[in-house]
């Protein structure tokens, strides 16, 4: 696997994300790991409702996340405070039920009093200790969460300064050049004040209708990451704009039309060059072919495909189209109500699939071919059925090298055998 | 021959826009056989919602139907009024719509939305019932006078009074027997309702409920209905009554108080006992609605000759049994010879006619092809026609001639168009020189002028004769057909059948569906569907719904009337695969059951190949392939239909996706030949000249490309098809070979 040598762009770790719905709560998202590589297409799949879509707009922070880590280029970007502050209640409440039976103890046995005085004070000491631990892991996460983007903006700016250090020195005995060098010290450094790293991650939304603001042109919107970022050289914005039309297949004078006056295919390129034009890293598309028509999707894959192959785009994939998922993306994550139940490379996953919930979602598939589907049995998944976790609890385990499964001890005997037989 | 539910003829729709008129359907025929599925895939815009709308009579307000006809049961759906179409949709042509969300009602709940279509059916077709009875036995009994002597025109009166007056007795019978039938519905929906509830561990007003079914028992009074089960219903009735004492109200002041100023009602937990004495009762409900029903049409006459008697106490197997013996020997074989020389005749009579119409459309059709016509002498040509056309029609036929039912109006309205296109192409031509005129003498002038002259907007004349002509040849066609056939009637049959149009009828106009039964009918057809628990979900509204639970509601509906045809229009494009294909199963399978004819349309290829018998691939307003579904995904013929294929990954694509470049052709200016071969790179040089005929492959299959042409180079199917299909030949043997 050559991209894994290029190392880890995105790390996702114990990902929760939960909605308050009145009383109750929604797990929406609930303990989602998972690595992405730097230019690999990494597919996310599932029923809808099965949290896909959750999982990347807490990526690139649409959302507050409830718990868990998110670092990207190493540097946390995303971090929850609900672990810790359960890691705090269940401490005491811990410390709380053996103080109670030490109490007790205590008036059973009165010459044990000093004894278990003594072990009360250790049992607060810790306590004491854990909350302090996890506050701090608090404070740090909040920091997180809030400036990531600060540090981040800061390391620029004294970059560039070093940059322009040395340039100014060179310069020093021309006026003319040094108020150049000047001018464009200034951009830059405007530039690298308003920089966010999460711009470096970019999104393209499912529905290319109600993800483009109808009052606006195609320039504008192309261009509108570009301005707030900093930029004010028009020259430079429309040569960029030109640039990325031509490059997802559209034309100059395309620029100026508003979006009603597009096809599916062509507004669903506007959202991709509305992404690319940041120059990002990483590209979460968000189903961005299921509203499309069929002769149209594969001119937007063949698009992203060549993309990525131009940029090195690292693409997050989100989709439940299967077959697609399967051509466009080299490993795959399945997922069902909140939970990753199934990881591996495509070929992989496809070949031996090994979670009942993935199995039945393969032979979910549709495929042009008339014989094959009239003997085509679709396998249900109840998971009331399948599996039991009332003792064993389950956890993500590794069968093979690169194959994950979510099972308990019991399940991962059976899966291993039925593999290795 | 194949048995052709609904035909679509040259079909031509176009829409009226700000830029000019959209040529959404261009010329497509298909029909649809009984029970079949037939799949319409295109791309979007290709124009096969256009067609499946026009189907269903609800075409946008802007359109045109340029010509063509769709005809079903007799009727051209282009032409009937807004009245009588309202009659075939939903009750024999229903549509599942793309979007779930958009096609519910969001303020009405989701069971009124489901019983609505079949309440309203159910009291339009009592309605009808009737008045058809009555028609169909005025033109019997013409027929029966013209066929036999004067001297027995007596008998015959006698014998059609008779045969009214004893459906009448029948349709009495009937009427009483279905009262306590649906009574006894009734009883067995609200007893579920209870045990439902009392299931939920809710409180209960079990004094009130037990009122209801005993008001509801005393209706139940027929004697066909209850033969049988008198004793078991008056024990029911006895415990029933006994429970209602027992668990009376104890009322004191206090309780009395609380009910009338607090008004806290008096529900009390479900006592097990109860429960199962409504159990049972209710089998024993259930069983009684298993019974068969007695035949009121032997019976009706029975009883019409002897009021008095007491036939009541026989089992029904034996009361039908006798009763048709007597009917028999007193009045129907009688009645079967005055009708079986009644339909010979009026068969006859049409097989005359239609000779001599086809005698005549010979002349008929010289005359349109001549072209140049005069409103005058146009007129007094059809006129003579028509009236020839109307005496060719079979009136005692049950299965219509659609083709002769409608020739008549569709002449008349082809000509019509052809003289209203007459007079408004002149007048823009005298437009279009005015403007020409005064554009000229501007620019003459020197002036800068920013307004330019609106192209002529005239349509050929050559084509509406062409209309004209080709409803002609259809006529002729199936005219000859017919003649040719004349020899394989069998009238034995034929009567038989009549016999059954009548009893229909009868039965028919004493049918009735309550709010109640109908209520009990859609929580069966939910759960059909396969909705959990449906009495909790008939109350609630579609935003409580997930979008796949919605499209099954969508389902339950379209079906609710019991169709004939079920249009499904992108019924999975909103939804994901697991849902997709659960879909995509209950449609499958309620086709079986209930042997419907479904039109599917789609743009997804996938889906296709596990629905469809077979397939029709549109483009640009033309079906552009037309055969099997193993025609179509084995050996496709078209470059589009490859082009399509070539564009979605299966499971084993590695290589770059084929798409397909460019986007559909604007249809305000149609190419003028094939319209694919701007974005085909095997097109030919005559693709760009001239539209290509759909060539015959097989007796199924046909493709419109010139690449079939004998005089075309031999191109062969991509590379990334070839292999596909042997890679599913190869599979298919495999399986096979297991």
């Amino acid at each position: 696997m050559d991209y894994k040598d290029k190392g880890v762009l995105l790390s996702v770790q114990h990902l929760c994300q939960y909605f308050k719905l009145g009383k109750k709560e929604l797990k929406a998202v609930d303990d989602v790991s998972f690595d992405v590589y730097k230019g690999e297409v990494f597919g996310l799949v599932g029923e809808s409702g099965c949290g896909k879509t959750t999982t990347g707009r807490s990526i690139i922070k649409l959302y507050n996340i409830t718990s868990g880590n998110i670092y990207f280029k190493n540097q946390r970007i995303g971090a929850g405070t609900l672990s810790y502050q359960n890691a705090i209640k269940e401490a005491k409440a811990d410390a709380k039920k053996k103080i109670k039976n030490l109490n007790i103890s205590t008036k059973k046995n009165p010459e044990q009093a000093e004894q278990n005085n003594e072990k009360i004070k250790e049992i607060n000491k810790k306590l004491a200790e854990t909350i302090k631990k996890n506050k701090e892991e608090i404070t740090k996460a909040l920091y997180d969460q809030k400036n990531c983007d600060k540090e981040f903006s800061k390391n620029l700016v004294i970059e560039n300064e070093k940059k322009y250090k040395q340039i100014f020195e060179e310069v020093k005995n021309d006026p003319v050049k040094l108020q150049e060098a000047k001018k464009k010290y200034n951009d830059e450094l405007r530039i690298a004040k308003r920089s966010k790293l999460v711009t470096q991650i970019q999104m393209i939304f499912q529905d290319p209708i109600a993800s483009l603001n109808p009052r606006m042109t195609v320039q504008e919107i192309i261009s509108e990451g570009l301005i707030i970022k900093g930029v004010k050289d028009k020259e430079y914005i429309q040569k960029q704009v030109y640039d990325i039309l031509e490059m997802v297949g559209l034309v100059k004078e395309h620029a100026t039309r508003y979006p009603h006056e597009f096809s599916g295919g062509q507004r669903q390129r506007i959202g991709i060059a509305r992404s690319v034009i940041m120059n990002p890293e990483m590209i979460i598309a968000d189903e961005p072919v299921s509203a499309l028509d069929v002769s149209i999707q594969a001119q937007v894959i063949n698009l992203l495909n060549d993309l990525r192959n131009e940029l090195g785009l690292t693409i997050l994939f989100i989709a439940h189209d299967l077959s697609v998922v399967k051509y466009f993306s080299d490993r795959i994550g399945v997922m069902y109500y909140g939970k990753m139940v199934e990881l591996a490379d495509s070929d992989e996953l496809f070949r031996h699939p090994v979670h009942p919930y993935t199995r039945s979602l393969l032979s979910a598939i549709p495929l042009p071919d008339p014989i094959y589907e009239k003997k085509r049995v679709r396998i249900t998944y109840n998971p009331l059925a399948e599996h039991d976790y009332s003792v064993d609890k389950p956890t993500m385990r590794e069968l093979i090298p690169g194959h994950f499964v979510y099972c308990n001890n019991a399940e991962e005997k059976k899966y291993k055998e039925e593999f290795f037989s | 021959m194949e048995d052709n539910i609904l035909e679509v003829k040259k079909l031509k729709i176009s829409f009226r826009t700000n830029n000019g008129t959209v040529k959404a359907v261009r010329d497509i025929s298909f029909d649809l056989h009984r029970g079949e599925t037939l799949a319409i895939v295109g791309e979007s815009g290709s124009g096969k919602s256009v067609t499946s709308r026009a189907v269903l009579g609800i075409s946008a307000g802007n359109s045109i139907m340029d010509g063509g006809e769709i005809l079903f049961d007799g009727k051209d759906l282009l032409k009937v009024g807004e009245e009588d179409m309202c009659k075939i949709r939903g009750d024999k042509i229903s549509m599942i719509f793309q979007d779930p969300l958009s096609s519910l009602d969001p303020i009405v709940k989701i069971g009124q939305q489901i019983i609505e279509a079949l309440v309203l059916k159910n009291r339009e077709s009592r309605k009808n019932s009737r008045k058809e009875f009555n028609n169909m036995l005025a033109i019997l009994k013409r027929n029966m006078i013209e066929s036999s002597d004067v001297s027995k025109k007596a008998q015959i009166n006698k014998i059609i009074k008779t045969f009214n007056d004893f459906n009448i007795e029948a349709i009495k019978l009937e009427e009483s027997y279905n009262f306590s039938h649906a009574r006894c519905e009734e009883i067995i929906a609200s007893i579920n309702d209870f045990l439902f509830k009392a299931s939920k561990k809710q409180r209960l007003d079990i004094p009130a409920f037990i009122k209801i079914y005993l008001s509801k028992l005393e209706d139940i009074k027929d004697p066909y209905f209850t033969y049988g089960y008198k004793e078991e219903l008056n024990k029911h009735k006895r415990i029933l009554n006994e429970i209602k004492i027992k668990n009376r109200h104890k009322f004191s002041i206090k309780t009395g108080f609380k009910k009338v100023f607090k008004d806290v009602d008096l529900a009390t937990r479900v006592p097990k006992e109860v429960n199962e004495e409504l159990k049972e009762f209710n089998s024993v409900l259930e069983k009684m609605l298993t019974e068969a029903k007695p035949n009121f049409f032997r019976i009706g006459y029975y009883v019409y000759k002897n009021p008095n008697s007491k036939i009541v106490d026989k089992p029904i197997e034996e009361i039908n049994d006798y009763c048709y013996s007597y009917l028999n020997e007193h009045f129907l074989n009688v009645f079967l010879d005055f009708e079986h020389n009644a339909i010979k005749n009026s068969y006859n009579k049409a097989l005359e006619g239609k000779k001599k119409v086809v005698d005549n459309l010979e002349t008929l059709r010289a005359f349109f092809q001549k072209g140049n016509l005069k409103k005058r002498s146009a007129g007094n040509e059809i006129k003579g026609v028509s009236s020839l056309v109307y005496e060719s029609i079979d009136h005692l036929a049950i299965i219509k001639d659609s083709v002769a039912y409608t020739f008549a109006t569709a002449l008349k309205s082809n000509i019509k168009k052809y003289f209203y296109n007459e007079s408004h192409n002149a007048k823009e031509e005298v437009r279009f020189a005015r403007q020409t005129k005064k554009r000229d003498a501007l620019i003459a002038k020197g002036k800068k002028i920013d307004w330019k002259v609106e192209p002529k907007k005239t349509v050929s004349l050559d084509d509406q004769i062409e209309n004209i002509v080709s409803s002609i040849d259809r006529l002729e066609g199936k005219y000859k057909e017919d003649i040719a056939g004349k020899d394989n009637i069998d009238f034995a049959k034929m009567s038989i059948s009549l016999i059954d149009y009548f009893k229909e009828k009868a039965s028919g106009a004493v049918y009735k569906v309550t709010n109640v039964i109908a209520r009990e009918r859609a929580i069966k057809l939910m759960e059909e569907v396969g909705i959990p628990e449906p009495r909790i979900r008939y109350n609630q509204y579609p935003f409580e719904f997930s979008g796949g639970m919605r499209q099954r509601i969508v389902i339950a509906i379209a079906l609710a009337a019991n169709p004939d045809i079920l249009i499904c229009d992108e019924p999975t494009t909103a939804l994901d695969v697991t849902i997709q294909s659960q879909i995509l199963e209950l449609i499958k399978k309620i086709k079986e059951e209930r042997n419907l004819s479904v039109i599917f349309i789609t743009h997804d290829l996938g889906v296709v190949a596990n629905m469809a018998d077979r397939i029709a691939v549109m483009y640009a307003g033309k079906i552009v392939e037309y055969g099997t579904s193993e025609e179509i995904f084995y050996s496709p013929a078209h470059p589009y239909t490859w082009a399509l294929l070539s564009s979605m990954p299966d499971l084993d694509t590695k290589e770059k996706l084929e798409a397909i470049p460019g986007t559909p052709p604007n249809m305000i200016y149609p190419p003028v030949g094939d319209a694919f071969a701007s974005r085909n790179k095997y097109a030919l040089k005559i693709d760009f000249e001239k539209q290509p005929p759909l060539f015959k492959i097989s007796e199924t299959h046909y493709a419109a490309t010139w690449l079939l042409h004998p005089n075309a180079p031999k191109i062969e199917m991509p590379k990334v098809i070839l292999e596909r299909i042997n890679r599913m030949k190869e599979r298919a043997g495999e399986d096979n070979g297991l």
